[in-house]
């Protein structure tokens, strides 16, 4: 009796240490590539921590300066820069996902002929690589006058948003039995009311998942934006990354570039912890069992 | 407070027709509990009522209004889902205020013109459907901290607080572990007697609508078998079909002919012989016994079945006997192997393989055609010498 509970102990134990030794191996093949960036911003030497062959870097080796060139030294300035992504972001993440809201309402919650063909076709759609729609977009644009404006890119961003995630709250929705609609309806409420006070509130886990991935898409895409804007008024954060990185020399401040990058990076860890409990909830898509 | 009435309803889906030109009347104030088993069609009766499903055919009335065109929010009707489908995202108070909050009433002033129900107002109403249910200590929690028992209360307590014109419940104590069920249709029954409304309620459990109901409609398959009290459906089914369905344990068949004799009619099936009274032509016939009309002996005497007990149930105040019917031998009798019959007696005298003699009660038998309805002017009695 005794032997056998403690040989499962261990047995346990052993599966404990394996999942850890697993775990640990995937953080740090996912996290040293942004160890090496942080480093290299904070380094005095303006070349690439990878190609110094500097693991760890001595304090005295430290500097603010790279940031300080990354924030200050650009034309256009930074703030302008982030404004323009925050526009161009946050717009796609707002319509993005109130117009996947309708969308993943419709094909759950309605029954109209075609509805799963429209399903599978959307999501067909959603397996295209986004950048075959570049040139297309750019005709249909230009003869819009579109080019260079906040809506000329505002608009694609927010439909290449709402494909997946209108699926996304889809499948969420499904999740909610059709009673605590009726239930809404018997209570005295349109279907447009149901909506609104009782599913909608539902999925909050499931919208701000989409919100956080329809946000992420455009403040890093660099593509459509690089065809898109000709001013530099309109620059973003992306498209000024990459004319840091390539300098007319050819020689890139490493420092600065690196620097620049996390700087960047941080409204997107904002978002995220602002939004984690939402987030994770929508990853899981927690049964919603009353 | 209001009754309903339903008219010739039939329904069909896509491929299935769910419900057959079904009509009867709830009255004012009446508890009615809808009976079948599950693909009966009693909960589309249900759902149409409430406005969540469109009847292909037919007409619905609450009151005297019809209200076949009416959005479910216009009929002032409050229903208890199975899965209570309770708010998940809204704390109890919240759940069972909602539709206070939702629904405007007529101001005093000005009945023409309607407000939103004031806070106090709203606060008032929901703490007495909470203590009319005895949730008042749960009402800061969310639906998912409750027990199985607790939600079945909110989801009452959300209908009752509406003060609708009439409750829907659709099998609202199924869900319910079998010791808080029996308590809770207790209570259910006090809080309909308390308000004196017009309760519909949909069950495949027969019991339960057996406690509850002050009529009972038996439905299968889309048709409405019988409406009737929950005596008269026990004790005069309208067919085989509501016999076998409705009285736990179930009923015992027998098939066998009604002869001629001694200038009168008789069923006969060695060696069993029923006078029978009203009967005005032999013909095949079937007939039905409840196990409590049944009296089992250790050996069988003149006019009893001889049987072999095959199982023995026990259940505590009463036992079940399950009993193989056999032929009695004579040549001519027709053989009876197979044909189980459950009877109520006192097991303990009992064990399984014992042989018993079975003695049927003339007076209580209940005779079936051959169409399975059940022939309402045929009486048994105990057959002459």
């Amino acid at each position: 009796m005794m032997p056998r509970r403690r040989a499962r102990k261990w047995l346990r134990l052993g599966r404990r240490i394996a999942s850890h030794a697993v775990l640990i191996v995937a953080v740090v093949f996912a996290l040293f590539p942004v160890y090496f960036i942080v480093i290299t911003s904070f380094s005095k030497i303006p070349i690439a921590a990878i190609t110094a062959q500097v693991l760890v870097p001595k304090v005295s080796q430290l500097t603010l300066g790279s940031y300080q060139q990354a924030l200050s030294g650009q034309y256009p300035a930074f703030t302008s820069l982030l404004e323009n992504s925050l526009i161009f972001a946050g717009s796609a993440a707002a319509i993005g996902m109130g117009l996947a809201a309708f969308t993943g309402f419709a094909l759950s919650k309605f029954n109209f002929p075609g509805r799963r063909s429209l399903v599978y076709f959307i999501l067909i759609i959603s397996l295209f690589p986004s950048f075959l729609l570049i040139i297309p977009y750019y005709f249909m644009f230009a003869k819009l006058g579109l080019i260079d404006t906040y809506p000329g890119l505002i608009i694609p961003y927010s439909a290449g948003a709402v494909v997946f995630a209108g699926i996304l709250v889809k499948n969420y929705m499904d999740s909610i039995p059709d009673d605590i609609e009726e239930a809404a309806l018997m209570d005295g409420l349109s279907r447009t009311g149901a909506f609104f006070r009782v599913l909608l509130p539902l999925c909050y886990p499931v919208l701000g998942l989409a919100a956080f991935l329809a946000f992420v898409g455009p403040y890093t895409d660099y593509a459509l934006a690089h065809v898109f804007i000709t001013s530099s008024a309109k620059e973003t954060l992306a498209l000024n990354l990459y004319n840091i990185a390539t300098t007319d020399t050819g020689a890139s401040n490493y420092g600065v570039v690196t620097a620049f990058a996390i700087v960047m990076s941080l409204p997107i860890v904002v978002f995220y912890m602002a939004f984690q409990r939402y987030i994770i909830g929508g990853l899981t898509l927690g049964a919603v069992r009353g | 407070m209001t009754g309903v009435r339903l008219e010739n309803i039939s329904k069909q889906f896509k491929d299935s027709t769910a419900l057959e030109d079904v009509s009867f009347a709830v009255k004012d104030g009446e508890f009615v509990v809808i009976l079948g088993a599950s693909g009966s069609g009693k909960s589309t009766i249900l759902r149409i009522i409430a406005g969540l499903e469109v009847q292909t055919r037919g007409h619905v009335y609450i009151g005297d209004m019809l209200v076949d065109e009416y959005e479910p929010r216009d009929r002032n009707i409050a229903m208890v889902f199975q899965s209570y489908a309770l708010y998940p995202h809204l704390r109890v108070y919240d759940n069972i205020a909602f539709a206070l909050r939702v629904r405007k009433v007529p101001r005093e002033d000005d009945p023409d013109r309607y407000r939103r129900r004031t806070r106090e107002e709203i606060d008032d109403r929901v703490r007495r459907a909470a203590d009319l249910l005895g949730i008042g200590d749960t009402l800061t929690k969310k639906p998912a901290e409750l027990s199985g028992g607790q939600r079945q209360r909110v989801a009452l307590a959300r209908a009752i607080v509406r003060d609708p014109e009439l409750f829907l419940l659709d099998e609202p104590l199924s869900n319910l572990d079998a010791k808080i069920r029996s308590s809770a249709r207790l209570e259910l029954k006090r809080i309909h007697e308390q308000l004196k409304q017009t309760f519909v309620f949909v069950t495949h459990d027969q019991s339960e609508a057996m406690t509850l109901a002050d009529r009972l409609v038996v439905i299968d398959h889309g048709h409405l078998l019988q409406f009737d009290t929950p005596e008269n459906v026990l004790s005069r089914p309208a067919n085989q079909f509501v016999a076998s369905f409705v009285g736990s344990p179930e009923m015992m068949f027998l098939e066998g002919r009604i002869r001629a004799a001694n200038g009168g009619f008789a069923f006969e099936l060695d060696p069993v012989r029923i006078s029978v009274r009203g009967a005005r032509a032999p013909g095949p016939v079937t007939v039905g016994f409840r196990p409590w009309d049944l009296t089992v002996a250790k050996t069988a005497g003149p006019g009893a079945f001889p049987a072999v007990v095959r199982g023995i149930e026990r259940l505590g105040s009463s036992d079940l006997l399950f009993l193989e019917l056999q032929g009695s031998g004579a040549p001519g009798a027709p053989a009876m192997s197979g044909v189980t019959v459950r009877a109520m007696s006192r097991a303990y005298e009992y064990e399984v393989g014992d042989s018993a003699g079975v003695t049927l009660a003339p007076d209580r038998a209940l005779f079936f055609g051959a169409d399975g309805d059940r022939l309402d002017e045929l009486e048994g009695a105990p057959a002459g010498p």
